[in-house]
């Protein structure tokens, strides 16, 4: 970490810094705006470990001064007048935040692609996507340009780019992390995550980030009482029992390879394997967009471009401008979700739809505590098929939704899930995915901790050597 | 022939410190968008932080009304798209509200009525928007304020029954001191709901009235509103469901001209906010806050201390003035004449002043003072209405202003009192001491005059003159 610590401590080591992203951004497109000076005069001085940390923080979470554009037209020049909590705590623990990462418009998407602004590549291979919608964060952190990145995960987000770009991933249980400045999208499934190739530096950011935080009520501390936390996280190491699902998961190959062998990886590590059905698995995905969406079309319906962001200038009436600047301000796939969201909260729908999903929610909750109660962690592949090409997903956009069903599970029953880096299958990153009951960080950390060890993360690829940047610097 | 069915939808804007779900202030009347933050302004990334006095005084206002207070008091989004509301949806109350079916009693001619509540609950108000020929204007300064708002069931009979239920409830909140109950201000609105049919048919089509901002002009527009649904009916027309507005220039309702369609809120539960669950130490606040209320008061006036009912209805009118009231009684102050001089000499000299009874300078200890000087016989009636002024004027003890203004009857009292005024006349005046002893009359004349200013004309006139011959003489 030395050396990151370096890259912002002195001015001209700063420029440097500076010149180098924003060099390697032209190739990867990963970041919305980088100006390092602004960030390292909003850090705090500091002692700590992650003290002079440079970091990206993907561009729908508030950092006072630089832009909030959500990659959306809609908020086309908007600097944010405040700063969310989490990046607050980072700051004060003295790290720098450089620059605002790409991601799918206000979090919608799993490839980076339905950003207005451009599509960021994957580090690994040039043609594919860094999955989404937290792509930005990920191939910045993956290429070395920063040692840490924020996302944010509401159906996937952090744990799928971070699967496709080879580095870890990791979705708290919802609500230890404040969303005080996360762009909303759906309210009652997202959390603020961390992406690292580094396990530690991730566990050491939840660390500085979580904690509860008045300016969000949803918000709370993990409980000091072990007996409050339910399926008590008290096991936090040695040997798992790892809960696998039955049956064909419809992976690609690769994927498929990658799942077989870490299950016999972890096996090697004198873990148990048990095999478990989760039924309301087939129906997560409708009453995950359903929940989303619903959520989404009321967050959502603050732009307007009468405060703050994109207006439109033609209009003759308040009520014209407001039709006109969504009409022009919104992508398409925002547009798609916010008029399903309306149509399932509309009146005499809401039993059949937003209702109905809550009821699956409860279910779904209720079968995976089930499952916790015989076993530690349960074990899910991140996505169906590896980075897929820029372009052509070869999937259909309600293909992609339905390829979410793995990552959206922790969502709906908000619980930690981490997506780990294991390996390199036909030269594309694979990952797995640990899920545990709520407030089970700690031992989502050891176990992956420990199958690193027999599946070590591959070594990410670096864009430029910061440590030569730093030598050079030094040397003028 | 035809019944009436009248329901009020009162809104009253709590006297909170800040507004409801953040911390901005709620002063009235400054610069248009000074009381704004991220927060009320609906800024990307910000949450609504729930404001516990709000919920206290709307719980306050519950038992005021005889509500069943929630013991999980839940919010909703209630979605609608205008200019001045910044989230395009209103946090508001649906399912779980503060209180539900309560009542409120009111005197209407001298009978006790009372009409049934069907909720209260707690919401956020919206901006204000002025239309201007070129373009609209929004101030946000109310965005976000505490509203709390009182639904009843359509019990009002007649015009009048509104206009006293209004009246009686806007001093109900005012004892509690939660609310202004400022019409013309807007911290207290009404919106009526009246429907007409035959009788023994129950209820007819409802039309919503809004635009008034008085309570005579409740009644005023019920009147005419009544009568139009009438002669509707007499000419077997349709009444339609209709939100109409008062025209207060034409003393008429009139239809909107823009046809709204009925809204459809899509309410669904606000999952920013967890559900507010009251516990004892809460409720005991909110009892400690409550007070005897304004219709318990004056009734035990008139039984307790046997007041005639106009002036215990007058007593009891403001808090302050009841407050006021009572401790002038705990001084032994004379009941009858206390409530007499309130009512009449008080209330002028007070308002002359632009006071009020709560910083009047004539405290109730003061007064019963003076009560006691008109028993004892130290002045008369007349006099001490003079006193009572000057002690509010002058903020100076009664007892004070009798000796000096030699007042007092007594005859040594007034003796020795008036001496000492000539005396201060006669060194105050040399020059005219002077022009009288070389023989002129009108200076005696003058001299006479400071004297019965200075005594407010209560001087024996002829121990005046003689005593002011004397300073003459002596002057050399």
């Amino acid at each position: 970490m030395k050396h990151w610590k370096r890259s912002t401590a002195a001015e001209s080591v700063r420029k440097t810094y500076q010149q180098q992203l924003q060099k390697t951004d032209q190739d990867l497109a990963a970041l919305l705006e980088i100006h390092v000076e602004q960030g390292y005069k909003l850090a705090h001085q500091a002692d700590g470990e992650l003290a002079g940390l440079p970091f990206a923080v993907k561009d729908n979470i508030a950092v006072e001064g630089f832009s909030y554009t959500c990659a959306s037209k809609i908020l086309e020049g908007l600097k944010s007048p405040y700063t969310a909590t989490a990046v607050e705590r980072l700051l004060q623990a003295g790290a720098v935040p450089v620059a605002k990462a790409n991601l799918d418009e206000f979090g919608m998407g799993s490839s980076t692609e339905n950003s207005a602004y451009r599509s960021t590549v994957n580090p690994w291979n040039r043609n594919r996507v860094p999955g989404g919608s937290s792509g930005g964060s990920a191939a910045a952190a993956a290429a070395g340009m920063v040692p840490f990145a924020l996302g944010s995960d509401t159906g996937g987000s952090v744990r799928q780019p971070a699967a496709f770009c080879g580095i870890y991933g990791l979705k708290p249980t919802y609500g230890t992390v404040s969303r005080y400045g996360l762009a909303a999208y759906a309210s009652s499934l997202e959390t603020i995550g961390v992406l690292s190739p580094d396990l530690e530096l991730t566990r050491k950011v939840y660390d500085c980030i979580r904690g509860g935080d008045f300016r969000d009520q949803t918000s709370m501390d993990i409980p000091e009482d072990p007996k409050k936390i339910p399926q008590s996280a008290e096991k936090t190491e040695g040997s798992y029992t790892l809960g696998v699902l039955k049956g064909e998961l419809g992976l690609d190959p690769a994927v498929q390879q990658n799942y077989e062998r870490t299950k016999a990886a972890v096996q090697s590590l004198g873990w148990q394997l048990k095999e478990i059905e989760i039924p309301m698995l087939e129906y997560a995905m409708p009453a995950y967009y359903t929940i989303a969406m619903a959520e989404a079309s009321a967050n959502l319906a603050r732009y307007t471009g009468i405060r703050y962001g994109f207006r439109d200038t033609t209009a003759q009436d308040p009520e014209e401008l407001v039709r006109m600047t969504r009409t022009k301000g919104f992508g398409p796939e925002v547009k798609l979700r916010i008029l399903i969201g309306t149509y399932v909260l509309r009146s005499g729908f809401q039993d059949r739809y937003y209702i109905r999903a809550q009821k699956i929610r409860s279910l779904l909750q209720q079968e995976l505590a089930e499952h916790f109660s015989r076993c530690d962690l349960i074990m899910m592949p991140v996505f169906p098929t590896q980075a897929f090409p820029l372009g052509d997903s070869g999937l259909i956009p309600i293909q992609q939704k339905v390829a979410d069903r793995f990552t959206l599970t922790a969502n709906l029953a908000a619980i930690p899930a981490l997506s780990i880096p294991t390996g390199i299958d036909e030269g594309l990153p694979s990952a797995v995915q640990f899920m545990a009951p709520a407030f089970g960080e700690k031992r989502l950390f050891d176990a992956a901790a420990r199958v690193a060890k027999v599946l070590p993360p591959p070594e990410i690829p670096r864009q430029f050597s910061l440590e030569q940047l730093i030598q050079e610097a030094a040397d003028v | 022939m035809f019944d009436t069915f009248i329901g009020l939808e009162i809104h009253i804007q709590l006297k909170t410190a800040s507004k409801v779900f953040c911390s901005c202030g709620t002063a009235f009347g400054d610069d248009p968008n000074t009381h704004v933050c991220p927060v009320c302004l609906g800024y990307p990334g910000v949450l609504p932080s729930l404001n516990h006095e709000a919920v206290r005084f709307s719980y306050m206002v519950g038992k005021a009304l005889s509500c069943s207070l929630a013991d999980r008091m839940l919010f909703d989004r209630k979605n609608y798209f205008y200019p001045d509301m910044t989230k395009n949806y209103q946090i508001s109350q649906f399912h779980e509200p503060v209180g539900v079916n309560g009542s409120f009693s009111y005197e209407a001619d001298g009978e006790v009525k009372t009409a049934r509540i069907h909720d209260i609950h707690l919401e956020e108000d919206a901006g204000k928007m002025i239309h201007s020929s070129a373009s609209s204007l929004l101030d946000y300064n109310r965005a976000g304020s505490s509203l709390l708002e009182i639904v009843t069931e359509p019990d009002l009979r007649t015009p009048a029954e509104a206009e006293y239920f209004l009246r009686e409830f806007r001093r109900m909140v005012r004892y509690l001191g939660v609310c202004d109950g400022n019409m013309e201000e807007g911290s207290l609105r009404c919106d009526a709901n009246v429907s007409v049919n035959f009788s023994g048919k129950g209820l007819g089509t409802k039309v919503e009235i809004k635009n008034m901002n008085s309570s005579r002009f409740v009644r005023k527009a019920l009147s005419y509103e009544i009568k139009r649904q009438r002669k509707m009916m007499k000419l077997k027309r349709p009444i339609i469901q209709e939100t109409r507005l008062w025209d207060e220039k034409h003393n008429k309702t009139l239809g909107m001209r823009s046809k709204e369609e009925a809204h459809d809120y899509r309410y669904f539960p606000e999952p920013d906010l967890p559900p507010f669950v009251p516990g004892k130490a809460f409720m005991e606040s909110v009892d400690a806050e409550m007070c005897e209320l304004p219709l318990d008061r004056k009734e035990r006036f008139i039984s307790q201390y046997g007041l005639r009912r106009d002036l215990a209805d007058f007593i009891t009118g403001e808090r302050e003035r009841a407050d006021w009231f009572e401790a002038a009684a705990a001084e032994h102050a004379d009941i009858q004449a206390c409530a007499t001089w309130m009512k009449g000499e008080l209330t002028k000299i007070l308002t002359n002043n632009s006071l009020s009874f709560s910083v009047s300078p004539l405290t109730p200890k003061r007064f019963s003072i003076l009560l006691k000087a008109i028993d004892a016989g130290s002045i008369s009636a007349q006099q001490a209405k003079k006193v009572a002024e000057t002690v509010i004027t002058e903020n100076a003890e009664p007892e004070d202003i009798i000796s000096r203004s030699g007042f007092d009857q007594s005859a040594s009292r007034n003796r020795e009192a008036l001496a000492e005024i000539v005396a201060e006349i006669a060194a105050e005046n040399p020059d005219t001491l002077k022009q009288i002893r070389d023989g002129n009359q009108k200076a005696v004349g003058f001299l006479m005059g400071q004297v019965m200013k200075r005594t407010s004309g209560a001087a024996d006139p002829g121990a005046a003159r003689n005593m002011i011959m004397e300073q003459v003489k002596t002057q050399n």
